[in-house]
Protein backbone atom coordinates (compact mmCIF):
# COMPACT_ATOMS: atom_id res chain seq x y z
CA UNK A 1 0.00 0.00 0.00
CA UNK A 2 1.44 3.36 -1.25
CA UNK A 3 1.58 5.91 1.65
CA UNK A 4 -0.30 9.22 0.87
CA UNK A 5 0.49 10.46 4.60
CA UNK A 6 3.77 9.87 5.92
CA UNK A 7 4.54 11.85 8.79
CA UNK A 8 7.96 11.05 10.06
CA UNK A 9 9.69 13.13 13.64
CA UNK A 10 7.06 15.45 14.12
CA UNK A 11 7.68 17.71 16.95
CA UNK A 12 5.76 21.02 18.01
CA UNK A 13 6.07 22.87 20.71
CA UNK A 14 3.95 25.34 22.06
CA UNK A 15 6.24 27.78 24.61
CA UNK A 16 6.80 25.13 27.58
CA UNK A 17 4.03 22.68 26.16
CA UNK A 18 5.25 19.82 23.83
CA UNK A 19 1.95 18.94 22.09
CA UNK A 20 3.48 16.63 19.72
CA UNK A 21 7.07 14.72 20.43
CA UNK A 22 8.92 12.77 17.87
CA UNK A 23 5.28 11.71 15.89
CA UNK A 24 5.60 8.87 13.03
CA UNK A 25 2.50 7.72 11.31
CA UNK A 26 2.01 6.48 7.67
CA UNK A 27 -1.47 6.90 6.48
CA UNK A 28 -2.14 4.16 3.05
CA UNK A 29 -4.23 5.33 0.29
CA UNK A 30 -7.54 4.35 1.18
CA UNK A 31 -7.12 3.65 5.01
CA UNK A 32 -9.68 4.43 7.43
CA UNK A 33 -7.89 5.38 10.74
CA UNK A 34 -8.68 6.03 13.91
CA UNK A 35 -6.87 8.35 16.70
CA UNK A 36 -6.91 8.23 20.24
CA UNK A 37 -5.50 9.86 23.17
CA UNK A 38 -6.64 11.56 26.37
CA UNK A 39 -7.27 15.23 26.21
CA UNK A 40 -4.20 17.19 25.65
CA UNK A 41 -2.56 13.98 24.04
CA UNK A 42 -2.02 16.62 20.86
CA UNK A 43 -4.56 14.79 18.57
CA UNK A 44 -5.59 18.18 17.63
CA UNK A 45 -2.16 19.43 16.90
CA UNK A 46 -1.36 16.87 14.85
CA UNK A 47 -4.18 17.96 12.32
CA UNK A 48 -3.04 21.51 12.55
CA UNK A 49 0.19 20.04 11.53
CA UNK A 50 -1.39 18.31 8.62
CA UNK A 51 -3.34 21.27 7.95
CA UNK A 52 -0.27 24.06 8.56
CA UNK A 53 -2.11 25.30 11.14
CA UNK A 54 0.87 25.36 12.63
CA UNK A 55 4.27 25.24 11.71
CA UNK A 56 6.21 22.28 13.44
CA UNK A 57 9.59 22.72 15.32
CA UNK A 58 11.09 19.32 14.03
CA UNK A 59 10.42 16.54 11.67
CA UNK A 60 8.45 16.44 8.23
CA UNK A 61 5.21 15.49 6.67
CA UNK A 62 4.91 14.03 3.21
CA UNK A 63 1.68 14.04 1.28
CA UNK A 64 2.03 11.80 -1.74
CA UNK A 65 5.56 12.04 -1.29
CA UNK A 66 5.19 16.34 -1.30
CA UNK A 67 6.36 18.43 1.51
CA UNK A 68 3.71 20.34 3.18
CA UNK A 69 5.88 22.59 4.86
CA UNK A 70 6.73 23.93 1.29
CA UNK A 71 2.97 25.16 0.83
CA UNK A 72 1.53 28.27 2.39
CA UNK A 73 -1.59 27.00 4.16
CA UNK A 74 -3.94 28.02 1.59
CA UNK A 75 -2.56 25.90 -0.84
CA UNK A 76 -3.03 22.78 1.12
CA UNK A 77 -6.69 22.39 0.54
CA UNK A 78 -5.49 22.60 -3.19
CA UNK A 79 -3.45 19.04 -2.70
CA UNK A 80 -6.80 17.62 -1.36
CA UNK A 81 -6.46 17.58 2.29
CA UNK A 82 -9.62 18.47 4.11
CA UNK A 83 -10.72 18.31 7.62
CA UNK A 84 -13.25 19.53 10.38
CA UNK A 85 -12.40 21.01 13.57
CA UNK A 86 -13.47 19.91 17.19
CA UNK A 87 -15.44 22.77 17.75
CA UNK A 88 -17.80 23.44 14.70
CA UNK A 89 -16.28 25.71 12.49
CA UNK A 90 -19.33 26.90 10.24
CA UNK A 91 -19.64 30.20 9.12
CA UNK A 92 -22.35 31.63 11.08
CA UNK A 93 -23.11 34.65 8.88
CA UNK A 94 -23.92 32.02 5.43
CA UNK A 95 -26.33 29.69 5.21
CA UNK A 96 -26.00 25.98 5.19
CA UNK A 97 -25.64 25.63 1.40
CA UNK A 98 -23.68 28.83 1.40
CA UNK A 99 -21.17 27.02 3.88
CA UNK A 100 -20.88 24.33 1.39
CA UNK A 101 -20.42 26.35 -1.40
CA UNK A 102 -17.76 27.93 0.08
CA UNK A 103 -16.29 24.25 0.98
CA UNK A 104 -15.77 24.34 -3.40
CA UNK A 105 -13.88 27.48 -2.76
CA UNK A 106 -11.31 26.08 -4.88
CA UNK A 107 -13.29 24.68 -7.57
CA UNK A 108 -14.40 28.02 -8.84
CA UNK A 109 -12.57 30.91 -10.85
CA UNK A 110 -15.03 34.08 -10.59
CA UNK A 111 -12.84 36.57 -9.28
CA UNK A 112 -14.35 40.10 -7.65
CA UNK A 113 -14.42 42.13 -11.52
CA UNK A 114 -16.31 38.83 -13.30
CA UNK A 115 -19.11 37.81 -10.04
CA UNK A 116 -19.60 42.10 -9.55
CA UNK A 117 -20.35 42.78 -13.68
CA UNK A 118 -22.27 39.52 -13.06
CA UNK A 119 -20.58 37.02 -15.46
CA UNK A 120 -20.24 34.01 -12.69
CA UNK A 121 -23.63 33.03 -12.85
CA UNK A 122 -23.30 29.50 -14.53
CA UNK A 123 -20.21 29.12 -12.40
CA UNK A 124 -22.23 29.64 -9.21
CA UNK A 125 -24.57 27.37 -10.74
CA UNK A 126 -22.57 24.52 -10.90
CA UNK A 127 -21.05 24.93 -6.86
CA UNK A 128 -24.32 25.43 -5.79
CA UNK A 129 -25.90 21.96 -7.44
CA UNK A 130 -22.67 20.41 -5.96
CA UNK A 131 -23.55 21.50 -2.53
CA UNK A 132 -27.50 20.74 -3.11
CA UNK A 133 -26.14 17.26 -3.69
CA UNK A 134 -23.89 16.56 -0.83
CA UNK A 135 -26.37 18.14 1.26
CA UNK A 136 -29.39 15.64 0.07
CA UNK A 137 -26.53 12.90 0.31
CA UNK A 138 -26.77 14.16 4.12
CA UNK A 139 -30.29 14.52 4.67
CA UNK A 140 -29.96 17.81 5.16
CA UNK A 141 -31.25 19.54 2.29
CA UNK A 142 -34.50 21.05 3.99
CA UNK A 143 -31.49 22.87 5.94
CA UNK A 144 -30.39 24.27 2.86
CA UNK A 145 -31.05 28.03 3.25
CA UNK A 146 -31.05 28.26 7.42
CA UNK A 147 -28.30 29.77 9.02
CA UNK A 148 -26.27 27.60 10.63
CA UNK A 149 -27.05 28.63 14.36
CA UNK A 150 -30.66 26.96 13.85
CA UNK A 151 -29.19 23.70 13.83
CA UNK A 152 -28.41 21.27 17.18
CA UNK A 153 -25.11 21.00 16.62
CA UNK A 154 -25.04 17.49 15.97
CA UNK A 155 -26.33 18.50 12.72
CA UNK A 156 -23.84 21.55 12.85
CA UNK A 157 -21.33 18.68 12.48
CA UNK A 158 -23.06 17.00 9.58
CA UNK A 159 -22.77 20.01 7.70
CA UNK A 160 -19.12 20.58 8.15
CA UNK A 161 -18.39 17.02 7.29
CA UNK A 162 -20.72 17.92 3.89
CA UNK A 163 -18.53 21.30 3.27
CA UNK A 164 -15.18 19.57 3.68
CA UNK A 165 -16.32 16.98 1.63
CA UNK A 166 -17.57 20.13 -1.34
CA UNK A 167 -13.42 20.34 -1.42
CA UNK A 168 -13.18 17.16 -2.89
CA UNK A 169 -10.00 15.94 -0.74
CA UNK A 170 -7.99 12.73 -0.72
CA UNK A 171 -7.78 12.84 2.79
CA UNK A 172 -10.47 13.50 5.06
CA UNK A 173 -9.58 14.87 8.90
CA UNK A 174 -12.37 14.52 11.23
CA UNK A 175 -11.69 16.06 14.77
CA UNK A 176 -14.41 14.20 16.72
CA UNK A 177 -17.23 14.69 14.63
CA UNK A 178 -19.51 12.40 16.51
CA UNK A 179 -19.18 14.39 19.08
CA UNK A 180 -22.59 16.21 20.11
CA UNK A 181 -24.67 13.07 18.92
CA UNK A 182 -27.05 11.24 21.15
CA UNK A 183 -25.87 7.92 22.04
CA UNK A 184 -28.69 6.54 20.07
CA UNK A 185 -27.49 8.03 16.72
CA UNK A 186 -23.92 7.13 16.87
CA UNK A 187 -24.38 3.74 15.28
CA UNK A 188 -26.11 5.26 12.69
CA UNK A 189 -23.27 8.12 12.09
CA UNK A 190 -20.74 5.41 12.15
CA UNK A 191 -22.58 3.81 9.04
CA UNK A 192 -22.74 7.14 6.78
CA UNK A 193 -18.82 7.92 7.58
CA UNK A 194 -18.28 3.91 6.61
CA UNK A 195 -20.13 4.58 2.92
CA UNK A 196 -17.97 7.90 2.28
CA UNK A 197 -14.92 5.94 2.92
CA UNK A 198 -16.21 3.44 0.48
CA UNK A 199 -18.09 5.53 -1.96
CA UNK A 200 -15.65 8.17 -2.19
CA UNK A 201 -12.73 6.46 -1.88
CA UNK A 202 -11.48 8.33 0.54
CA UNK A 203 -8.65 8.28 3.15
CA UNK A 204 -10.20 9.22 6.27
CA UNK A 205 -7.85 9.52 9.81
CA UNK A 206 -10.96 9.94 12.53
CA UNK A 207 -10.42 11.34 15.98
CA UNK A 208 -12.80 10.69 18.65
CA UNK A 209 -13.17 10.39 21.94
CA UNK A 210 -16.05 7.72 21.59
CA UNK A 211 -14.45 4.67 21.96
CA UNK A 212 -17.17 2.14 20.55
CA UNK A 213 -17.94 4.35 17.80
CA UNK A 214 -14.04 4.35 16.77
CA UNK A 215 -13.29 0.30 17.10
CA UNK A 216 -16.47 -0.42 15.33
CA UNK A 217 -15.32 1.57 12.51
CA UNK A 218 -11.43 1.42 12.10
CA UNK A 219 -9.82 -1.52 11.72
CA UNK A 220 -6.35 0.36 12.66
CA UNK A 221 -6.25 2.71 15.46
CA UNK A 222 -3.69 5.09 16.82
CA UNK A 223 -3.18 6.08 20.11
CA UNK A 224 -1.30 9.45 21.56
CA UNK A 225 -0.50 10.35 25.06
CA UNK A 226 1.30 13.49 25.96
CA UNK A 227 2.80 13.98 22.27
CA UNK A 228 3.70 10.27 22.26
CA UNK A 229 2.83 7.80 20.06
CA UNK A 230 2.08 4.82 22.53
CA UNK A 231 0.60 2.13 20.21
CA UNK A 232 -0.11 2.06 16.60
CA UNK A 233 -1.96 -0.95 14.85
CA UNK A 234 -5.51 -3.25 14.47
CA UNK A 235 -8.21 -2.36 16.46
CA UNK A 236 -8.42 -5.74 18.45
CA UNK A 237 -4.77 -5.68 19.50
CA UNK A 238 -4.64 -1.54 20.78
CA UNK A 239 -7.51 -2.38 22.60
CA UNK A 240 -6.34 -4.42 24.60
CA UNK A 241 -2.81 -2.79 24.77
CA UNK A 242 -2.15 -1.99 28.35
CA UNK A 243 -0.60 1.42 27.84
CA UNK A 244 -3.65 2.25 26.10
CA UNK A 245 -6.02 0.99 28.26
CA UNK A 246 -4.36 3.01 31.42
CA UNK A 247 -4.06 6.41 29.20
CA UNK A 248 -7.61 6.10 27.70
CA UNK A 249 -9.92 3.53 28.41
CA UNK A 250 -10.13 3.78 32.44
CA UNK A 251 -10.90 7.53 31.74
CA UNK A 252 -13.33 7.82 29.00
CA UNK A 253 -15.70 4.62 29.10
CA UNK B 1 -28.66 8.47 7.67
CA UNK B 2 -32.14 9.45 8.25
CA UNK B 3 -31.43 8.09 12.12
CA UNK B 4 -28.99 10.42 12.38
CA UNK B 5 -30.88 12.83 10.86
CA UNK B 6 -34.05 12.82 12.13
CA UNK B 7 -32.59 12.23 15.65
CA UNK B 8 -30.75 15.11 15.39
CA UNK B 9 -33.32 17.38 14.74
CA UNK B 10 -34.62 17.40 18.37
CA UNK B 11 -33.56 20.76 19.45
CA UNK B 12 -34.22 22.64 16.25
CA UNK B 13 -34.04 26.67 17.02
CA UNK B 14 -33.99 29.86 14.73
CA UNK B 15 -32.39 32.86 16.32
CA UNK B 16 -34.14 36.27 15.97
CA UNK B 17 -34.12 37.80 12.60
CA UNK B 18 -32.31 41.10 12.63
CA UNK B 19 -29.80 39.88 15.40
CA UNK B 20 -26.83 38.50 13.28
CA UNK B 21 -24.77 40.60 10.98
CA UNK B 22 -25.00 38.80 7.28
CA UNK B 23 -28.58 36.69 8.13
CA UNK B 24 -30.04 36.73 4.86
CA UNK B 25 -33.50 35.22 5.56
CA UNK B 26 -36.41 36.86 3.87
CA UNK B 27 -38.32 39.82 6.09
CA UNK B 28 -39.57 41.84 4.55
CA UNK B 29 -43.37 40.98 2.45
CA UNK B 30 -44.38 42.27 -0.24
CA UNK B 31 -41.61 42.61 -1.95
CA UNK B 32 -42.14 42.97 -5.68
CA UNK B 33 -44.88 45.90 -4.97
CA UNK B 34 -42.24 47.54 -2.35
CA UNK B 35 -39.75 47.70 -5.43
CA UNK B 36 -41.80 48.91 -7.78
CA UNK B 37 -43.11 51.56 -5.41
CA UNK B 38 -39.49 52.18 -4.59
CA UNK B 39 -38.82 53.09 -8.45
CA UNK B 40 -41.62 55.06 -9.46
CA UNK B 41 -40.88 57.35 -6.13
CA UNK B 42 -36.74 57.76 -7.01
CA UNK B 43 -38.40 58.79 -11.05
CA UNK B 44 -41.01 60.98 -9.51
CA UNK B 45 -38.96 62.50 -6.83
CA UNK B 46 -37.09 65.57 -9.00
CA UNK B 47 -40.63 66.96 -10.13
CA UNK B 48 -42.01 67.21 -6.60
CA UNK B 49 -39.57 68.54 -4.57
CA UNK B 50 -38.19 71.62 -4.45
CA UNK B 51 -34.38 72.02 -5.42
CA UNK B 52 -32.81 72.24 -2.09
CA UNK B 53 -34.54 69.50 -1.00
CA UNK B 54 -33.63 67.28 -4.00
CA UNK B 55 -29.56 68.36 -4.16
CA UNK B 56 -30.03 66.56 -0.16
CA UNK B 57 -31.54 63.42 -1.83
CA UNK B 58 -28.95 63.45 -4.49
CA UNK B 59 -26.40 64.23 -1.39
CA UNK B 60 -27.73 61.22 0.10
CA UNK B 61 -27.03 58.91 -3.17
CA UNK B 62 -23.82 60.03 -2.93
CA UNK B 63 -23.03 59.21 0.56
CA UNK B 64 -25.04 55.81 0.14
CA UNK B 65 -22.56 54.77 -2.71
CA UNK B 66 -19.19 55.48 -0.93
CA UNK B 67 -21.02 53.96 2.23
CA UNK B 68 -21.39 50.50 0.26
CA UNK B 69 -18.04 50.50 -0.97
CA UNK B 70 -16.83 51.21 2.96
CA UNK B 71 -19.30 48.37 4.09
CA UNK B 72 -17.20 45.99 2.02
CA UNK B 73 -14.09 46.66 4.24
CA UNK B 74 -16.27 46.84 7.60
CA UNK B 75 -19.27 44.98 7.13
CA UNK B 76 -17.88 42.25 4.87
CA UNK B 77 -14.36 41.93 5.50
CA UNK B 78 -14.08 43.00 9.28
CA UNK B 79 -11.25 45.57 8.79
CA UNK B 80 -11.88 48.85 9.41
CA UNK B 81 -10.76 51.50 7.28
CA UNK B 82 -10.09 55.51 8.49
CA UNK B 83 -9.10 56.43 5.20
CA UNK B 84 -12.49 56.54 3.10
CA UNK B 85 -13.00 60.06 3.50
CA UNK B 86 -9.24 60.54 2.08
CA UNK B 87 -10.65 58.34 -0.86
CA UNK B 88 -13.80 60.04 -1.71
CA UNK B 89 -11.77 63.04 -1.70
CA UNK B 90 -9.05 61.78 -4.28
CA UNK B 91 -12.30 61.19 -6.48
CA UNK B 92 -13.43 64.62 -6.03
CA UNK B 93 -10.38 65.83 -7.22
CA UNK B 94 -9.50 63.93 -9.94
CA UNK B 95 -13.22 65.03 -11.00
CA UNK B 96 -12.70 68.49 -10.41
CA UNK B 97 -8.93 68.71 -11.94
CA UNK B 98 -10.29 67.02 -15.39
CA UNK B 99 -13.48 68.65 -15.94
CA UNK B 100 -12.32 72.64 -14.75
CA UNK B 101 -8.60 72.21 -15.26
CA UNK B 102 -8.24 69.89 -18.10
CA UNK B 103 -11.73 71.02 -19.78
CA UNK B 104 -12.91 67.15 -20.10
CA UNK B 105 -15.97 66.14 -20.28
CA UNK B 106 -17.28 65.46 -17.63
CA UNK B 107 -18.27 61.61 -17.94
CA UNK B 108 -15.05 60.02 -18.67
CA UNK B 109 -14.54 61.87 -15.00
CA UNK B 110 -16.17 58.64 -13.47
CA UNK B 111 -14.02 55.68 -14.86
CA UNK B 112 -11.08 57.86 -14.14
CA UNK B 113 -11.41 58.55 -10.57
CA UNK B 114 -12.40 55.23 -10.21
CA UNK B 115 -9.73 53.85 -11.95
CA UNK B 116 -7.04 56.45 -9.52
CA UNK B 117 -8.65 55.20 -6.30
CA UNK B 118 -8.67 51.43 -7.26
CA UNK B 119 -5.14 51.60 -7.84
CA UNK B 120 -4.56 53.76 -4.25
CA UNK B 121 -6.86 51.64 -2.63
CA UNK B 122 -4.43 48.16 -3.82
CA UNK B 123 -1.19 50.22 -3.08
CA UNK B 124 -2.70 51.22 0.54
CA UNK B 125 -4.17 47.99 1.09
CA UNK B 126 -1.37 45.92 -0.21
CA UNK B 127 0.86 45.84 2.66
CA UNK B 128 -1.50 46.44 5.48
CA UNK B 129 -3.72 43.66 4.73
CA UNK B 130 -1.13 41.23 4.87
CA UNK B 131 -0.87 42.10 8.75
CA UNK B 132 -4.35 42.90 8.75
CA UNK B 133 -6.47 44.61 11.36
CA UNK B 134 -4.65 47.77 13.56
CA UNK B 135 -2.10 48.24 10.74
CA UNK B 136 -4.56 48.94 8.19
CA UNK B 137 -6.12 51.41 10.55
CA UNK B 138 -3.02 53.16 10.88
CA UNK B 139 -2.24 53.17 7.50
CA UNK B 140 -5.60 54.43 6.16
CA UNK B 141 -5.27 57.08 9.54
CA UNK B 142 -2.38 58.09 7.23
CA UNK B 143 -3.55 58.82 4.50
CA UNK B 144 -6.73 60.61 5.62
CA UNK B 145 -4.61 63.23 7.35
CA UNK B 146 -2.34 63.93 4.45
CA UNK B 147 -4.15 63.95 2.09
CA UNK B 148 -5.65 67.91 3.03
CA UNK B 149 -2.04 69.53 3.26
CA UNK B 150 -1.05 67.45 -0.09
CA UNK B 151 -3.93 69.27 -1.34
CA UNK B 152 -3.07 72.69 -0.55
CA UNK B 153 0.57 72.11 -1.73
CA UNK B 154 -0.21 72.11 -5.49
CA UNK B 155 -3.14 75.44 -5.78
CA UNK B 156 -2.10 76.02 -9.72
CA UNK B 157 -3.32 72.61 -10.27
CA UNK B 158 -6.03 72.25 -6.79
CA UNK B 159 -6.81 75.28 -6.32
CA UNK B 160 -4.96 75.30 -2.96
CA UNK B 161 -7.00 76.40 0.53
CA UNK B 162 -9.72 77.98 -0.91
CA UNK B 163 -10.47 75.23 -3.20
CA UNK B 164 -12.27 75.57 -6.60
CA UNK B 165 -15.53 75.71 -8.34
CA UNK B 166 -16.34 73.36 -11.02
CA UNK B 167 -18.81 73.24 -13.77
CA UNK B 168 -21.87 70.65 -13.22
CA UNK B 169 -22.90 68.41 -15.44
CA UNK B 170 -26.31 69.73 -18.03
CA UNK B 171 -28.80 67.82 -19.58
CA UNK B 172 -30.99 68.71 -22.26
CA UNK B 173 -34.99 68.82 -21.22
CA UNK B 174 -34.27 69.13 -17.75
CA UNK B 175 -33.23 71.59 -15.05
CA UNK B 176 -29.64 70.60 -13.88
CA UNK B 177 -30.19 69.93 -10.80
CA UNK B 178 -33.10 67.22 -11.69
CA UNK B 179 -30.32 65.84 -14.40
CA UNK B 180 -27.58 65.60 -11.95
CA UNK B 181 -29.90 63.86 -9.51
CA UNK B 182 -30.77 61.13 -12.11
CA UNK B 183 -26.67 60.73 -12.94
CA UNK B 184 -26.70 59.74 -9.58
CA UNK B 185 -29.14 57.48 -9.08
CA UNK B 186 -28.49 55.40 -12.09
CA UNK B 187 -24.73 55.62 -10.78
CA UNK B 188 -25.72 54.84 -7.50
CA UNK B 189 -28.19 51.79 -9.14
CA UNK B 190 -25.02 49.94 -11.10
CA UNK B 191 -23.43 50.28 -8.20
CA UNK B 192 -25.61 48.59 -6.12
CA UNK B 193 -25.93 45.52 -8.48
CA UNK B 194 -22.53 45.28 -8.69
CA UNK B 195 -22.07 45.20 -4.99
CA UNK B 196 -25.04 42.79 -4.76
CA UNK B 197 -23.47 40.18 -7.40
CA UNK B 198 -19.69 40.46 -5.84
CA UNK B 199 -21.64 39.62 -2.21
CA UNK B 200 -23.14 36.52 -3.40
CA UNK B 201 -20.50 34.85 -5.27
CA UNK B 202 -17.54 33.12 -4.34
CA UNK B 203 -15.32 36.15 -3.46
CA UNK B 204 -18.62 37.65 -1.05
CA UNK B 205 -18.57 34.34 0.60
CA UNK B 206 -14.87 33.90 1.37
CA UNK B 207 -14.71 37.34 2.78
CA UNK B 208 -17.22 36.10 5.23
CA UNK B 209 -15.53 33.18 5.98
CA UNK B 210 -12.12 34.75 6.40
CA UNK B 211 -13.69 37.32 8.75
CA UNK B 212 -15.54 34.75 10.64
CA UNK B 213 -13.22 32.24 10.76
CA UNK B 214 -10.00 32.81 9.05
CA UNK B 215 -8.46 29.19 10.16
CA UNK B 216 -11.39 27.26 8.13
CA UNK B 217 -11.20 29.74 5.89
CA UNK B 218 -7.79 28.95 5.16
CA UNK B 219 -7.83 25.36 4.90
CA UNK B 220 -10.43 25.96 2.62
CA UNK B 221 -8.11 27.43 0.44
CA UNK B 222 -9.01 30.69 0.26
CA UNK B 223 -6.37 33.38 0.80
CA UNK B 224 -7.13 36.02 3.18
CA UNK B 225 -4.47 38.53 2.59
CA UNK B 226 -5.71 38.76 -1.59
CA UNK B 227 -9.42 38.67 -0.56
CA UNK B 228 -9.13 41.28 1.91
CA UNK B 229 -6.76 43.43 -0.23
CA UNK B 230 -9.13 43.30 -3.61
CA UNK B 231 -12.29 44.35 -1.58
CA UNK B 232 -10.09 47.32 0.13
CA UNK B 233 -9.54 48.37 -3.61
CA UNK B 234 -13.12 47.66 -4.62
CA UNK B 235 -14.16 49.82 -1.59
CA UNK B 236 -11.45 53.08 -2.20
CA UNK B 237 -12.81 52.61 -5.81
CA UNK B 238 -16.45 52.90 -4.21
CA UNK B 239 -15.61 55.73 -2.35
CA UNK B 240 -14.01 57.52 -5.39
CA UNK B 241 -16.46 57.50 -7.56
CA UNK B 242 -18.74 58.92 -4.58
CA UNK B 243 -16.43 61.50 -4.85
CA UNK B 244 -16.80 62.69 -8.53
CA UNK B 245 -20.76 62.35 -8.16
CA UNK B 246 -20.00 64.64 -5.09
CA UNK B 247 -17.57 67.09 -7.53
CA UNK B 248 -20.86 66.87 -9.63
CA UNK B 249 -23.21 67.81 -7.34
CA UNK B 250 -21.60 70.46 -5.28
CA UNK B 251 -19.50 72.11 -8.24
CA UNK B 252 -17.20 72.98 -5.94
CA UNK B 253 -14.06 71.08 -4.47
CA UNK B 254 -11.95 72.30 -0.89
CA UNK B 255 -9.80 70.67 0.78
CA UNK B 256 -11.19 70.81 3.78
CA UNK B 257 -14.40 68.81 2.97
CA UNK B 258 -12.26 65.76 2.89
CA UNK B 259 -10.32 65.69 6.12
CA UNK B 260 -10.18 62.85 8.78
CA UNK B 261 -13.82 64.16 10.30
CA UNK B 262 -15.26 62.87 6.76
CA UNK B 263 -13.84 59.48 7.29
CA UNK B 264 -14.83 58.80 10.91
CA UNK B 265 -18.36 60.54 9.94
CA UNK B 266 -18.56 57.46 7.00
CA UNK B 267 -17.58 55.68 9.16
CA UNK B 268 -20.10 55.94 11.63
CA UNK B 269 -22.59 56.05 8.95
CA UNK B 270 -21.50 52.52 8.11
CA UNK B 271 -21.83 51.47 11.53
CA UNK B 272 -24.74 53.49 12.26
CA UNK B 273 -27.22 51.80 8.81
CA UNK B 274 -26.12 48.50 9.74
CA UNK B 275 -23.12 46.21 8.41
CA UNK B 276 -22.85 43.80 5.72
CA UNK B 277 -26.83 43.81 4.81
CA UNK B 278 -28.27 45.48 2.19
CA UNK B 279 -30.21 48.63 3.45
CA UNK B 280 -27.44 49.44 5.28
CA UNK B 281 -25.63 51.75 3.17
CA UNK B 282 -28.72 53.73 2.14
CA UNK B 283 -29.67 54.41 6.03
CA UNK B 284 -26.18 54.99 6.96
CA UNK B 285 -26.14 58.00 4.11
CA UNK B 286 -29.03 59.39 6.01
CA UNK B 287 -27.37 59.11 9.01
CA UNK B 288 -24.16 61.38 7.42
CA UNK B 289 -26.00 63.65 5.65
CA UNK B 290 -28.71 64.75 8.34
CA UNK B 291 -26.51 64.39 11.79
CA UNK B 292 -23.89 66.67 10.99
CA UNK B 293 -26.25 69.24 9.42
CA UNK B 294 -28.19 68.95 12.97
CA UNK B 295 -25.27 68.54 15.14
CA UNK B 296 -24.17 71.99 13.70
CA UNK B 297 -27.32 73.90 14.53
CA UNK B 298 -26.57 73.01 18.55
CA UNK B 299 -22.71 73.93 18.22
CA UNK B 300 -19.96 74.03 15.20
CA UNK B 301 -17.61 71.71 16.65
CA UNK B 302 -20.65 69.32 18.06
CA UNK B 303 -20.60 67.15 14.77
CA UNK B 304 -17.60 64.64 15.73
CA UNK B 305 -18.92 64.35 19.24
CA UNK B 306 -22.24 63.47 17.96
CA UNK B 307 -21.40 60.84 15.35
CA UNK B 308 -18.72 59.34 18.05
CA UNK B 309 -21.81 58.94 20.78
CA UNK B 310 -24.12 57.82 18.25
CA UNK B 311 -21.56 55.00 17.32
CA UNK B 312 -21.50 54.36 20.53
CA UNK B 313 -24.96 54.06 21.46
CA UNK B 314 -25.71 52.11 18.23
CA UNK B 315 -22.93 49.44 18.89
CA UNK B 316 -24.43 48.54 22.75
CA UNK B 317 -27.90 49.26 21.74
CA UNK B 318 -28.58 47.78 18.16
CA UNK B 319 -25.38 45.77 17.19
CA UNK B 320 -27.02 45.29 13.02
CA UNK B 321 -27.57 49.00 13.25
CA UNK B 322 -30.91 50.65 11.57
CA UNK B 323 -31.37 47.91 9.18
CA UNK B 324 -31.12 45.15 11.59
CA UNK B 325 -33.91 47.27 13.92
CA UNK B 326 -36.25 47.58 10.32
CA UNK B 327 -35.42 43.67 10.03
CA UNK B 328 -36.68 42.99 13.50
CA UNK B 329 -39.86 45.43 12.63
CA UNK B 330 -40.44 43.85 9.47
CA UNK B 331 -40.07 40.29 10.50
CA UNK B 332 -42.48 41.25 13.45
CA UNK B 333 -44.79 42.32 10.71
CA UNK B 334 -44.65 39.31 8.17
CA UNK B 335 -45.76 37.20 11.19
CA UNK B 336 -48.69 38.69 11.81
CA UNK B 337 -49.64 38.33 8.08
CA UNK B 338 -51.31 35.42 6.75
CA UNK B 339 -49.05 33.51 4.60
CA UNK B 340 -50.01 33.68 1.43
CA UNK B 341 -49.15 37.36 1.40
CA UNK B 342 -45.81 36.96 1.88
CA UNK B 343 -44.66 37.48 -2.01
N1 LIG C 1 -2.34 27.08 19.88
C1 LIG C 1 -1.87 26.54 21.02
N2 LIG C 1 -1.15 27.29 21.88
C2 LIG C 1 -0.67 26.77 23.02
N3 LIG C 1 -0.84 25.50 23.41
C3 LIG C 1 -1.56 24.70 22.60
C4 LIG C 1 -2.11 25.18 21.37
N4 LIG C 1 -2.78 24.16 20.77
C5 LIG C 1 -2.65 23.10 21.59
N5 LIG C 1 -1.92 23.41 22.69
C6 LIG C 1 -1.54 22.50 23.76
O1 LIG C 1 -1.06 21.34 23.18
C7 LIG C 1 -1.51 20.21 23.88
C8 LIG C 1 -2.26 19.26 22.95
O2 LIG C 1 -3.51 19.83 22.63
P1 LIG C 1 -4.52 19.21 21.58
O3 LIG C 1 -3.79 18.88 20.35
O4 LIG C 1 -5.67 20.14 21.44
O5 LIG C 1 -4.98 17.88 22.32
P2 LIG C 1 -6.16 16.89 21.94
O6 LIG C 1 -6.80 17.33 20.67
O7 LIG C 1 -5.52 15.56 21.85
O8 LIG C 1 -7.12 16.95 23.09
C9 LIG C 1 -2.36 20.71 25.03
O9 LIG C 1 -1.54 20.75 26.18
C10 LIG C 1 -2.73 22.08 24.60
O10 LIG C 1 -2.90 22.91 25.71
MG1 LIG D 1 -8.64 17.91 20.30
Amino acid sequence: MAALLEVSGLTMRFGGVTALSGVDLAVGEGELVGLIGPNGAGKSTLFDCLTRRCAPQEGRVLLAGEDLARLPAHRVAGRGVARTFQNTALFPGLSVRENVMAGAHRHGRAGFWGAALGLAAGEERRLRETADALLARFGLGEYADHPPEALPYGTTKLVEIARALAAGPRLLLLDEPAGGLAPAEVPAFAGLIRRLHAELRLTIVVVEHHLDFVLSLCRRIVCLERGHKIADGPADAVRRDPAVVAACLGVTR
Amino acid sequence: MTGVRGAALTGHRRPAVGLAAGDRRRTWPWRRAALAMTVVAAAGLPFVLPPYRLFQVTLVLVYAVALLGLDLVVGHSGQISLGHGAFFGVGAYVAAVMIGRLGLPYPVTLPAAALVTYGLGWAAGLPALRLRGLYLAVVTFSVAVVLPPLLKRFPEVTGGAMGMPVATPRGAGLDDDQWIYFLVLATAAVAVAGIRNLTRSRGGRALTAIRQHPAAAEVLGMQAASHLTRAFAWSAMYAGVAGALHTWTTGFVAPDTFTLSLSITLLAGAVIGGLATPAGPLLGALVVTAVPAAARELNPAAPGLVSGLLIVAVVYAAPTGLAGLLRRAAAAVAARLPAGRRA
